[in-house]
């Protein structure tokens, strides 16, 4: 152990410290748990989450994300609190978790507590902590907030399950993609470690589903579910290792997240990589997390998106276009009678908007003006659609050209959008459509143009070509 | 409405007088005939700025009588009418949630929590369970500065709307005195959480438009 744990510090400096140590976790959701309020203490929940604020890097506020202690004992290479850095160590006591958590909920600065920690002494002891911070925060504060808590690896399982039934959702990180990379940067932990009590939390919780159906007033155990976290960049994972990493937590643990955090090197060591620019890989992660929603809200495979062929997601393109791509020959699809599901698959249709679709055809038939109220994405969409048989616009289901459309889109429409099939002749202007509003003035300009250089020449006594009299 | 609405030429105009019978009267009909899903999207419209949202509903119920089912009348979107009912109540619902998410109380003197909001639209009457419920045992007002009208709580009572009295700013402005701490602390959690190498402030402003930020903690400047 490197440092000692400041005693005498004002609760500002202390919040300093801890919250700025916890937001490389990227869990901040405080989603999936429908919680009314019992009116004998403060809080409830909301299935689908509350943001409360955006930090300045355009974040989601929803929890009081900190950490109980910044002291570990572990190195991990990549993390800040690695116990082989020089940094000031400091650790709250359960009554400031619980006031600074109570003070902020009422004034509505935030939706509930999101707890994790260093490993002060051992995994034990940490768990402990945490345990008599929650139960401080539920049994004698009254609060019926949200509270995200981290199980630590190597705990006790009795002392997880205790924090699960006071917490709505539990997370255990993986931090890495594979086995072999947390070998590499985590030195103290193993991949079984982590696993062990991701799996104990399943278990439980489903258990904990059947005592509910059995007694409804059981206590309920982590009733918004697991998630947990890896880093993206700092190891050489390709994107389809990944995603398919995710898809199996997904599928064999029933995860309710999975997130994704870009690499920011706080740490030099010669283990980890250095970024270009000194940028974390954002848009790599922003794919990840495009790609990780396919696969939960739209029914998509992680091999459907990617393969060993192509192991990293398009640059330019999100997956859902790049899917419609090179699936072409399934389009374009029919609005007013295509299933659902392969609704859901069209590049600008999403959940919703699907959902309003099939609802409101059966009224009557939908036309490309509808589709647009109910929230369709057309500027996308209308590549790969067809209402009653037409296609809005005359377009070639072609995928070199669709792709240069689609890059091309700042609400700007392919051409032959307003009725013009051929490109209209121009002597000194470059038809450059610059924007949907900008079309007929250019037009009109173009035109102008025209007649004036053919009156010139008419003055002159030259004689002009058929093409351009018609023209003008 | 009055002094919002375009008078238009070749219109004759009635006043009718607005009593709590004729209304009680209207929601019971829409609600057993239109079905609850309907008259919460009516009820949500009528709570916008539009000028013209009364036409809309007006022309949506008419429609709802024409069509088969006049309990899928919200999923006839296809409908202009039905469609601009539909969008204004989706923009109330919206700007609703978002004040649920961005309301701001400080703690006066005498342990109020207070808050003043700019909505455009109503919002105060779709907030109130909301609040009501996280708060049960809180004293808390929310004022909205736009339509100056006041949500008011009692500690374990129903909420309660009050219009036509002015704020009191000496009241409000006199906060307790753990008020500052509290808030320097919220402030101070708001910088250390942003990671400076991810600052984005486009995607910030997306998610929290500039007009939300003049009623927030973490904004003001008074410290």
């Amino acid at each position: 152990m490197q440092g000692t744990i400041q005693e005498k510090m004002t609760l500002n400096e202390k919040l300093h410290i801890l919250s700025d140590a916890a937001k490389y976790d990227a869990a901040c959701t405080s989603s999936g748990v429908d919680r009314r309020g019992d009116g004998t203490g403060m809080g409830n929940c909301s299935a689908a989450g509350i943001c409360h604020s955006f930090s300045a890097d355009g974040r989601c506020i929803s929890l009081l994300k900190i950490l109980f202690t910044n002291e570990c004992i572990y190195d991990c290479k990549y993390c800040v609190n690695r116990s082989s850095n020089d940094v000031v160590r400091t650790s709250f006591t359960p009554e400031e978790v619980c006031t600074l958590t109570m003070e902020f909920y009422r004034r509505n600065y935030i939706e509930g507590l999101f707890l994790s920690s260093g490993i002060l002494r051992s995994p034990d002891y940490t768990m402990e902590l945490i345990y008599a911070a929650l139960y401080r925060l539920r049994k004698v504060c009254n609060f019926q907030g949200y509270i995200h808590v981290k199980a630590i690896p190597g705990a006790d399982p009795r002392l997880i399950q205790m924090t699960g039934y006071l917490a709505d959702r539990m997370s255990v990180n993986v931090e890495l993609p594979t086995a072999e990379s947390l070998r590499l940067l985590a030195p103290h932990k193993s991949r079984k470690n982590i696993l062990a009590p991701m799996r104990l939390v399943q278990n439980q919780i489903n258990e904990n589903k059947q005592e509910i159906r059995l007694y409804r007033n059981a206590p309920r155990f982590v009733p918004a579910g697991q998630s947990t976290q890896m880093i993206i960049g700092a190891t050489p994972e390709t994107d389809y290792q990944i995603l398919h990493t995710a898809e199996s937590l997904y599928k064999k643990f029933d995860l309710k997240r999975v997130f994704y955090s870009a690499f920011v090197p706080v740490n030099r060591d010669c283990a980890l990589p250095v970024l270009k620019d000194n940028k974390p890989p954002l848009l790599r992660e922003h794919r990840l997390y495009q790609a990780d929603w396919l696969l939960r809200f739209y029914h998509f495979e992680a091999d459907e998106l990617l393969d060993e062929n192509n192991p990293n997601f398009n640059v330019l393109l999100d997956p859902k276009c790049c899917w419609a791509l090179n699936h072409l020959d399934l389009f374009p699809i029919e609005v007013n009678s295509a299933d659902y599901m392969l609704l859901l698959r069209v590049p600008g249709i999403g959940c919703k908007s699907a959902g309003r679709i099939v609802k409101a055809r059966k009224m009557g038939n939908l036309q490309f003006e509808d589709l647009k109220k109910m929230g369709v994405v057309l500027k996308r969409a209308l590549y790969f659609i067809t209402c009653g048989g037409k296609m809005m616009y005359p377009v070639r289901i072609e995928e070199d050209y669709i792709m240069r459309c689609l890059l091309n889109t700042k609400e700007r429409l392919p051409e032959g959008a307003d009725g013009m099939t051929y490109r209209q002749l121009s002597l000194f202007d470059d038809v450059n459509f610059g924007g949907v509003n900008g079309i007929s003035n250019r037009f009109i300009y173009v035109q102008i143009r025209l007649q004036v250089f053919v009156q010139l020449c008419m003055m002159l006594g030259w004689k002009t070509g058929t093409a351009m009299q018609e023209s003008a | 409405m009055k002094g919002k609405l375009q008078q238009q030429l070749f219109c004759q105009y009635k006043t009718v007088d607005e009593n709590e019978g004729k209304a009680a009267r209207l929601q019971r009909m829409i609600k057993k005939y239109l079905g609850n899903h309907a008259y919460r999207a009516v009820f949500y419209a009528l709570l916008s700025d539009e000028p013209e949202k009364g036409t809309a509903v007006f022309r949506t119920i008419q429609e709802a009588r024409r069509i088969p089912d006049s309990r899928k009348i919200m999923d006839h979107l296809g409908n202009p009418d039905v469609a601009e009912v539909f969008a204004m109540s989706r923009s109330v619902a919206n700007e609703a949630h978002l004040y649920e998410e961005f309301i701001r109380f400080r703690e006066l003197a005498d342990g109020i929590l207070f808050s003043e909001i700019t909505p455009k639209s109503q919002v105060l009457v779709c907030i109130a369970d909301h609040f009501a419920d996280r708060f049960p045992l809180e004293n808390w007002v929310i004022y909205d500065k736009t339509h100056k009208m006041f949500l008011l709580h009692r500690k374990q009572a129903e909420w309660a709307l009050v219009t036509g009295t002015p704020l009191n700013r000496r009241t409000a402005d006199r906060i307790s005195e753990s008020e500052k701490t509290y808030s320097e602390l919220w402030k101070e959690f708001f910088e250390s959480i942003s990671i400076s190498e991810r600052e984005n402030p486009v995607y910030q402003r997306t998610h929290l438009p500039l007009r939300y930020r003049n009623d927030m903690t973490e904004f003001s400047d008074q410290t």
